[in-house]
């Protein structure tokens, strides 16, 4: 049986006294690959907040085990006009793990390169990181998250306005980052084809509605209709998922 | 050569203390530019103006407290004489950037409407703690409170050294915090970093600086020099460090040149400093975009 590493229990999330998601119950696992779907204003941002621990839940408790937090933020809200390279943005993953008077030493050194590396940037450690394309930007903050050596990998939207190779290109370097390493990962996206074929897990979110549990029983028709308040057919060909709308002639 | 050497002997203070303001302005500018809150910079002048003016209302006698404490008496050529205004300004700065620094998660309000709230209201009190000054002519407290390159005086200039050296350990000691919180606060927060105790401790940085800087050389100077030397750093350089050194290396050499200038032309050594970084600047955007 795998370790719980995170837990949700009866959890209200949301800001000030306004409740945005009630009752929340959630355990994560070692090696999950859990995505987290719903609608724009979901509050699928405000859960991640409330995981990370940058938002207190209104109710409920929160356990969490030592696991560290490697953290894909989305990518527009990186927009730095100083002119860092890869490699300086890939050192800060390593920041928090130096103490504070701490300076780096050969181990950070050697774990942004095996970073970069792992994400296939290595070649482009000395350019500005505002130069880059955005699958070379979104790479880069991967491998600032996979520097930090972490438990749980929590990508917020990343292939969000990406050209499609780069798009699926991310993809496969995040199921690669979980089959291969074993990376608990937890892929947060409002485009359900990006999630339902390649997570174990599936969290459905909207206002008043909270779903978790193997991808099987939880993309169902009936449970995607609640999420968006729109009719879909779920159907597997060759043990893909196929997600259509009913209302496209 | 002559005129240069008048100037020297005359304003000894001014040219150091002016060197010293613009260094200090072109290093925190860099980071007020790139972060993208100029509008902090400009809002933080006018708080800190809005200090000084508050400090001739003579409401609490700060001077007289602190002399009582430590058992003193502050002749006029104290450190601590005048200390009020400065007090005050910088206190005021304070609370600004304290406010400031929680806002970065703000859901309703923008930073910028915050920013805007503050600074017409510090420009509104400014105007009626003057009206209610007991002490001087409302011309007369004004030009006080604009502060001057040239009544840059020893303890000025030593207050102005204390605040680079402070300035330039705090960012020194913990470049790392506030590296990543400045590039990136939410993930800073997400990988172990406290965001919110980083910001407010580079906030406050900022504020003091911006603060004391404005209190002895003016609004316009310190605005001008938080925010052109930066900008000249971030045309010319290609790398983080060169950015700074640029940057601080510009508003320290403008400020004596301008005084030179302002004394041979007759004109006030604050704006003269000011027009001389612009034509810096705009030699320097005309050079990127021949180069294309």
């Amino acid at each position: 049986m795998e370790k719980e590493i995170l837990k949700f229990t009866n959890v209200t999330i949301g800001y000030g006294k306004k409740k945005i998601i009630e009752d929340i119950n959630v355990a994560i696992t070692e090696n999950d690959f859990i995505g987290i779907v719903g609608p724009n204003g979901a509050g699928k941002t405000t859960f991640l907040k409330t995981l990370l621990g940058n938002l207190k839940p209104l109710s409920g408790t929160i356990q969490k085990n030592s696991h560290r937090f490697g953290y894909v933020p989305q990518r527009d809200t990186v927009q730095p006009l100083l002119p860092y390279t890869v490699y300086d943005v890939v050192m800060m993953g390593r920041y928090s793990l130096m103490g504070v008077f701490g300076k780096p030493t050969r181990k950070d050194h050697d774990a942004v390169d095996a970073s970069l590396e792992h994400v296939g940037i290595q070649h482009l450690k000395n350019y500005n990181y505002n130069s880059l394309s955005g699958g070379q930007r979104q790479r880069t903050l991967i491998a600032r998250a996979l520097a930090v050596e972490p438990g749980i990998l929590i990508l917020d939207e990343p292939t969000n306005g990406m050209d499609t190779p780069s798009h699926y290109s991310l993809l496969d370097l995040i199921s690669r980052l979980h089959d291969d390493d074993k990376l608990t990962i937890l892929l947060v996206s409002h485009l359900l084809s990006d999630v339902a074929n390649g997570v174990k897990k599936l969290i459905l979110m909207d206002k008043a509605f909270f779903q978790f549990g193997n991808i099987d029983d939880v993309l169902s028709e009936e449970n995607l209709q609640k999420t968006y308040s729109s009719e879909f057919y779920v159907n597997q060909i060759n043990g893909e998922y196929v997600i259509t709308s009913k209302h496209r002639n | 050569m002559e005129t240069v050497s008048q100037v020297i002997q005359l304003f000894p203070y001014a040219i150091s203390g002016g060197i010293l303001a613009g260094m200090i302005c072109g290093f925190l500018g860099t980071f007020v530019v790139s972060q993208r809150v100029v509008f902090l910079g400009a809002t933080l002048t006018q708080v800190s103006v809005a200090g000084v003016a508050f400090s001739f209302l003579h409401i609490i006698n700060i001077e007289g407290i602190i002399a009582s404490i430590l058992g003193i008496t502050i002749s006029d050529h104290s450190f601590l004489h005048n200390f009020e205004p400065a007090f005050y300004s910088l206190l005021f700065a304070v609370i600004v950037v304290l406010i400031f620094s929680q806002t970065y998660q703000q859901k309703v309000l923008t930073q910028d409407g915050i920013l805007g709230i503050i600074f017409v209201v510090a420009v509104a009190l400014r105007i009626m703690f003057i009206q209610k000054s007991p002490i001087a002519e409302v011309s007369e407290v004004e030009s006080i409170l604009k502060g001057d390159i040239l009544f840059i005086g020893q303890s000025q200039f030593f207050t102005l050294a204390g605040i680079f050296i402070f300035t330039l350990l705090v960012f020194t000691i913990f470049q790392k915090q506030l590296k990543f919180v400045t590039f990136d606060a939410e993930s800073a927060s997400a990988h172990g970093i406290n965001s919110r105790l980083w910001l407010l401790v580079f906030y406050i940085v900022v504020g003091m600086g911006i603060s004391l800087t404005t209190r002895f050389v003016g609004d316009v100077f310190t605005f001008a020099y938080l925010i052109i030397p930066a900008s000249i750093g971030l045309l010319l350089s290609k790398k983080v460090s060169h950015v700074f050194l640029t940057a601080v290396i510009v508003g320290g050499i403008i400020p004596p040149i301008s005084i030179f200038l302002a004394f041979n032309y007759d004109f006030s050594s604050g704006p003269a400093a000011v027009v001389t970084m612009f034509v810096l600047f705009l030699i320097v955007y005309g050079y990127k975009k021949l180069r294309g």
